[in-house]
């Protein structure tokens, strides 16, 4: 470019500046949040996901009753569209809530012009729609067995064909429009958490029924954002709901430096704060890599396979991008990883070398476990984003022990002499057959994925450092969770993150009667299972903390888990990215964010 | 003529019957049972059997596929289990990104190819022959993977020529923004292959008789290349565009996933993760109806170009 042509201009863009008034040179360009997911979401109707993806977005634009403060941790309840947390009665079987007056459902054509405001019948409604068989809604179990009267009522839409909606029902009443009565079968403690969980929101039925099948890609609900565009599996847009009650931020920090500082910055400020969000659906961790570092996002937190590339091993922003004003946001995700065995003495008519609980199928459990070197695990798979699970309970769980320890040390020496004590003996290949004589092979499932390619392979050098042969099982992710519910699987590793922070959604995985449920190791445990029921009824403290260790002894003396590890979610944000904490419940953060103008803006 | 393609047709139906029975088998054993998939984390056996009903998996084999002919022959393929989306609807809406990319990727790519093709076989066994050759060939050895990466970090990331990724609202937006990054990455990667299958092509024309006749007229070169080579040799590269491009329109799903843009390719993996079978059926009848189709004009188009062809 010539210095005439870039004086001329130069001096076009000061007359027009000049000319531009002056309210319109000051105005603020959009708070624009533009975030990624690395999988495709399935829709925004709440009884019809289960993807954590279309989750996030449930939770922005529906209101559940209850949420979770901020900023306490570990996980707090606190009132969101109720006015107060519920009234729950002695015997803990009633729920009483009064939900906030004034709150408005976004502006929508199925309420015909009109304000629609938010009643307790719009809470019964939506709770009824997960017991409809028709919507086969994959969160059922959140509801299921739990409110009196509701699950009659879907055995008779079975049988019908039709779910009644207006029947009466005497666990779900609504004595007037801002009160909903909820009463419960048994006491259960963790009932509130169910009502903070995203899905949870209300929908209106007016809503429902005239999008009636498209209801997914229409959501219509009263939280703070509302779906603006929507292009499947590419773009989500949401905008904050001009209607939206409005929210106080108002969160009392913790010792941590890192939130005294979001409190200082964010505290008062009224919600949201954004002018809305923007999803973009990117699979690749390269692509959502690059877009980052040019600045097309702002927070990434899907990035394990790249993190050595902006960490320090232990754990610090490398100064090149400490330099760049980078923030980064470091916690533990409320999971659990584990290797199980199927504790069935049989799967199908052959017999399982790993079931039952016989001392010579204990120890080789124990054995197989001791020789699994889970550090290994961290520092090859998960490129030290990892930290050693030792408790079924992860920590910022309720009923976490952070003082627990292992009964199972890696210890392949000791697991090659415990094998040879119980009759496991080298053949002539190397490799150990049963007491009897039989052969000996364990059969792995996983899916045919790099990352469990590279599970299988350390699987495989553990088992072959004490003589046991592997063969690897390869099924498509829905057979795999056939296999599993029908216990017809060996042994397997998977991942179990809470739905809710309380550890009965840890310890049930392992109770007898959720075999063919949620209980893939098709654990039967008399003993376990008569600690883990009266665990349920108590909330959490001092006591169930010891049933929960007991009831952690009696898994690890019959080796059902090995447990292996929890990941570290590491949460990178552009510098103008103004109070974000990674919640370790909540699906998002972008309620309680807000956007410094960046530079250049 | 219409004795011909009315047998053609009358050919489909039994191709087509094999693709239906080969997709429907493969589904049902080695697809998965959908109902895990979509039953959630904690399910019971009766919320499976409830799920399984609901699908019409649970039906005796010779009903589902009576529904699924039925479904081919009606166009209606039913929702996406895991969506609920139409699944006309879901091709109605990945069908144009899909082709924006597409288009100028195989109109751009073939015409590089052919001008490429059309030198080195003009200059057949010269240096610059043999040194495009082996680099054809060290290209073609190269993953397409390798060429996204390094073109997406270096176009993208490193020089800030394109945006990474994206998809935006507008045709001109989605062409001129989001495409052209998707678009120089496809015609590099079939480039290669395609200046070595069209220079075989031309090389067949250049040593035909026609050709020394043309030159023994006193043709110029250049007319005997443009016209009389460069005429017969699109016969089979024609062919072999129109034969690539039902599969091409499935198969960019890679490109598509690297730069986010919503085509086909993308939900094919998508349904196939999600053992999502109206959509995969869908998919698999589209794409094997389309190459009947092409082939059909293929043949006509031979006959059509070059009146020597006889079809039988």
């Amino acid at each position: 470019m010539s210095l005439g042509s870039h004086w001329r201009r130069s001096a076009a863009s000061a007359v027009f500046l000049l000319a531009v008034p002056a309210a319109l040179q000051a105005a603020d360009p959009p708070k624009i949040l533009r975030v990624t997911f690395q999988a495709a979401e399935t829709g925004f109707d709440p009884v019809r996901v289960s993807d954590y993806y279309s989750g996030q977005i449930i939770e922005a634009i529906f209101d559940p009753l209850l949420t979770y403060d901020y900023l306490a941790r570990p996980a707090k309840l606190v009132a969101n569209a109720a006015e107060s947390l519920p009234e729950i009665s002695s015997d803990g079987r009633s729920y009483v809530f009064r939900i906030r007056k004034g709150v408005y459902f976004a502006d929508d054509p199925a309420f015909k012009g009109r304000k629609r405001e938010l009643t307790a019948l719009d809470y019964a409604y939506s709770f009824k729609r997960f017991y409809d068989p028709r919507h086969r809604s994959p969160y059922a179990f959140l509801f299921t067995g739990k409110i009196v009267g509701l699950d009659e009522l879907a055995e008779q839409a079975k049988a019908s064909g039709s779910f009644d909606y207006d029947a009466p029902v005497a666990g779900l009443q609504t004595p007037d429009r801002h009160t909903l009565v909820i009463r419960l079968k048994q006491p259960d403690p963790n009932f509130s958490h169910v009502l903070a969980y995203p899905l949870s929101g209300a929908v209106a039925r007016e809503a429902i029924e005239a999008y009636g099948d498209e209801s997914p890609s229409h959501p219509v609900g009263s939280g703070p954002f509302l779906l603006k565009r929507y292009t499947r599996s590419s773009k989500i847009v949401l905008a904050a709901n001009p209607g939206y009650r409005g929210k106080l931020w108002d969160f009392v920090p913790g010792d941590d430096p890192r939130q005294r500082e979001i409190a200082s910055q964010m505290q008062g400020k009224r919600l949201p704060r954004l002018d809305g969000v923007e999803v973009s659906i990117m699979e690749e961790t390269q692509s959502r890599w690059l877009a980052f570092q040019r600045g097309e996002t702002d927070i990434e937190y899907q990035l394990w396979d790249v993190a050595p590339t902006f960490m320090t091993d232990d754990g610090k922003l490398r100064p090149e991008f400490v330099r760049r004003g980078i923030q980064l946001d470091r916690t533990i995700d409320p999971e659990i990883t584990y290797l199980y065995f199927n504790m069935q003495e049989r799967i199908g008519e052959a017999p399982n070398p790993v079931g039952g609980f016989g001392k010579e199928r204990i120890a080789l459990r124990r054995a197989i476990a001791m020789s699994y070197k889970v550090e290994d695990q961290i520092r090859i798979i998960r490129k030290g984003q990892a930290v050693r699970a030792e408790y079924p309970v992860p920590p910022g769980v309720a009923g976490h022990d952070p003082g627990y320890r292992s009964l199972i040390p890696y210890d392949p020496r000791a697991a090659n002499e415990l094998l040879e004590k119980f009759g496991y003996r080298k053949g002539a290949d190397g490799y150990r057959r049963q007491p009897d004589g039989a052969p000996l092979v364990i059969r792995n499932a996983s899916t045919p994925t790099e990352r469990d390619r590279q599970f299988d392979e350390l699987l495989k050098r553990s088992l072959d450092s004490i003589g046991v042969r592997l063969e690897i099982q390869k099924e498509r992710f829905p057979e795999l969770l056939k296999l599993e519910k029908q216990c017809r699987h060996m042994t397997r590793m998977a991942a179990w993150i809470a739905d809710y922070p309380d550890g009965d959604n840890f310890m049930q995985l392992l109770y007898g009667p959720n075999v063919n449920e949620s209980n893939n190791a098709c654990y039967r445990s008399k003993e376990f299972d008569r600690r883990y029921e009266k665990s349920r009824r108590l909330a959490d403290g001092p006591e169930r903390d010891r049933l929960y260790h007991e009831m952690t002894r009696l898994m690890e003396v019959d080796t059902v888990w090995l447990l292996l590890d929890s990941r570290i979610r590491n949460a990178l944000q552009q510098p103008h990215v103004v109070g974000f904490t990674k919640h370790p419940v909540l699906h998002t953060e972008w309620l309680y964010l807000d956007l410094a103008p960046r530079s250049g803006d | 003529m219409l004795g011909y393609v009315v047998r053609r047709l009358w050919q489909f139906v039994p191709t087509l019957l094999g693709v239906v029975l080969l997709v429907f088998f493969l589904f049902n054993f080695v697809g998965g049972d959908p109902a895990y998939l979509l039953a959630g984390k904690i399910s019971n056996p009766a919320q499976i059997e409830n799920i399984r009903r609901q699908l019409g998996v649970d039906q005796p084999y010779a009903i589902q596929l009576w529904i699924f002919v039925k479904q081919i022959a009606s166009g209606d393929f039913g929702a996406s289990w895991s969506t609920n989306e139409r699944v006309s609807e879901i091709f109605a809406t990945r069908l144009g990104p899909s082709l924006t990319v597409l288009v100028p990727l195989l109109a751009i790519g073939t015409l590089l190819a052919m001008a490429a093709a059309m030198l080195v076989a003009y200059l057949r066994g010269s240096l610059t022959d043999r040194a495009i050759m082996v680099g054809c060939t060290v290209a073609q050895s190269i993953s397409i993977l390798v060429y996204i990466l390094v073109f997406q970090y270096v176009l993208a990331y490193q020089l800030g020529w394109f945006p990474v990724q994206g998809w935006g609202i507008t045709f001109a937006e989605n062409l001129l923004r989001y495409s052209v990054l998707a678009i120089i990455v496809g015609v590099a990667v079939s480039l290669a292959p395609d200046i070595r299958l069209y220079r075989s092509f031309f090389l067949d024309e250049i040593n035909q008789d026609y050709v020394r006749t043309a030159r023994a007229k006193g043709l110029s070169e250049r007319r005997v290349l443009w016209v009389h080579v460069l005429r017969n040799a699109a016969i089979p590269i024609v062919t072999n565009i129109l034969l690539q491009l039902p599969g091409l329109l499935a198969g960019a799903f890679l490109i598509e996933r690297f730069f986010g843009i919503p085509g086909i390719g993308r939900e094919v993996i998508l349904a196939v993760e999600r053992s999502d079978f109206p959509v995969i059926k869908a998919v698999t009848v589209y794409v094997a109806v389309a190459t009947m189709i092409v082939n059909l004009a293929a043949d006509l188009l031979y006959k059509a170009i070059d009146p020597r062809v006889q079809l039988k």
